[in-house]
């Protein structure tokens, strides 16, 4: 077995709103951990991400530090480089799906809307992670990669942006203040704005 | 990648039925554990309680394949669609069972 630390605490950029992302690789059974506090992985399977390039490879190889090792090897770094990233845009192009649908989802009920603008959260930070990691010098793996891209960041005022975080973290963690209504509409009127840039970005690797 | 999107449709869907009943003042945001758990106590429900239950059966089921090989999710998906589908009636009947007490 062995147990790795990645994400914030290893960037270094951990605050308040950060939990300690923790992954586990194993071929067995665990009966002692819950698995809602790790993610936990065989190790075929990240054998799998390596050689796919997925993006949580690029990001457990560049902000990963191992933490306990059973064999005194650090498998991680053993394994080399990933593969290169090779579906940036379809990869992007689905990640605008998940937001078109949560967005439809939105328009349709408020039933599940905290869980909709945790969609619109999520969709957002992933699409410019991968963007990132395809297209751009340095990738972005942090929570706040939608908003580190520079020029290229999403156009949302700092407001929206701390209330779809919010949303996120609600319902991953189940943890802060529920949302006002005033909050979610303001996060709901800006969701063309994030359709938009999505888009635009889109349209840059299409012309690349 | 679809798996993915699958899976968050799939609590999309688990979200809506659960709060469409309108039993309690805090809807239920997400089928994490810990969503779940706050869920439970923010609206004082019994632990217990059979729906309750099934709502984390739901999320087991849900979260499983999240780490799994494609060779293992290939197999496993065909039967997981089905569970995670009884599961959701169960879920719908429970409810309105509750809602029919309350009422």
């Amino acid at each position: 077995m062995h147990i790795y630390a990645f994400g914030s605490v290893c960037r270094g950029d951990i605050d308040m709103g950060s939990d300690v992302d923790m992954l586990i690789i194993t071929n067995g059974h665990l009966e002692h951990i819950n698995p809602s506090d790790y993610s936990i992985y065989s190790y075929d399977r990240i054998k799998e991400l390596w050689e796919q390039g997925n993006p949580f490879a690029w990001h457990l190889h560049l902000e990963s530090k191992l933490v306990f090792s059973q064999d005194s090897l650090n498998f991680l770094s053993d394994l080399g480089s990933p593969s290169a990233y090779a579906d940036g845009e379809s990869d992007c192009v689905k990640f605008y799906e998940i937001f078109k649908s949560a967005c439809d989802s939105i328009n349709e009920t408020e039933l599940s809307r905290m869980f909709d603008l945790s969609t619109v959260f999520l969709a957002m930070r992933n699409f410019a992670s991968c963007y990132s990691l395809a297209y751009l010098e340095r990738p972005d793996f942090s929570r706040r990669s939608s908003i580190n891209l520079g020029a290229l960041s999403v156009p949302i005022n700092k407001e929206v942006f701390d209330v779809l975080e919010s949303a996120r973290i609600l319902c991953t963690r189940g943890v802060g203040s529920s949302l006002t209504e005033l909050q979610v509409d303001t996060a709901i009127k800006s969701l063309s704005q994030i359709e938009c840039w999505m888009k635009s970005l889109i349209r840059r690797i299409d012309k690349v | 990648m679809s798996e993915f999107r699958n899976r968050i449709e799939s609590q999309r869907e688990a979200i809506k039925i659960v709060n469409s009943f309108h039993l309690y003042g805090e809807p239920l945001f997400s089928l994490t554990e810990k969503s779940i758990n706050r869920w439970v106590s923010i609206n004082q429900i019994d632990p217990e309680a059979e729906h309750v239950n099934l709502v984390i059966q739901a999320s087991k089921k849900l979260f499983f394949l999240a780490n799994k090989s494609q060779e293992q999710i290939t197999e496993d998906y065909k039967k997981l669609s089905k569970d995670v589908e009884d599961i959701f009636v169960k879920i719908s009947q429970e409810m309105s069972l509750l809602q029919q007490n309350i009422g």
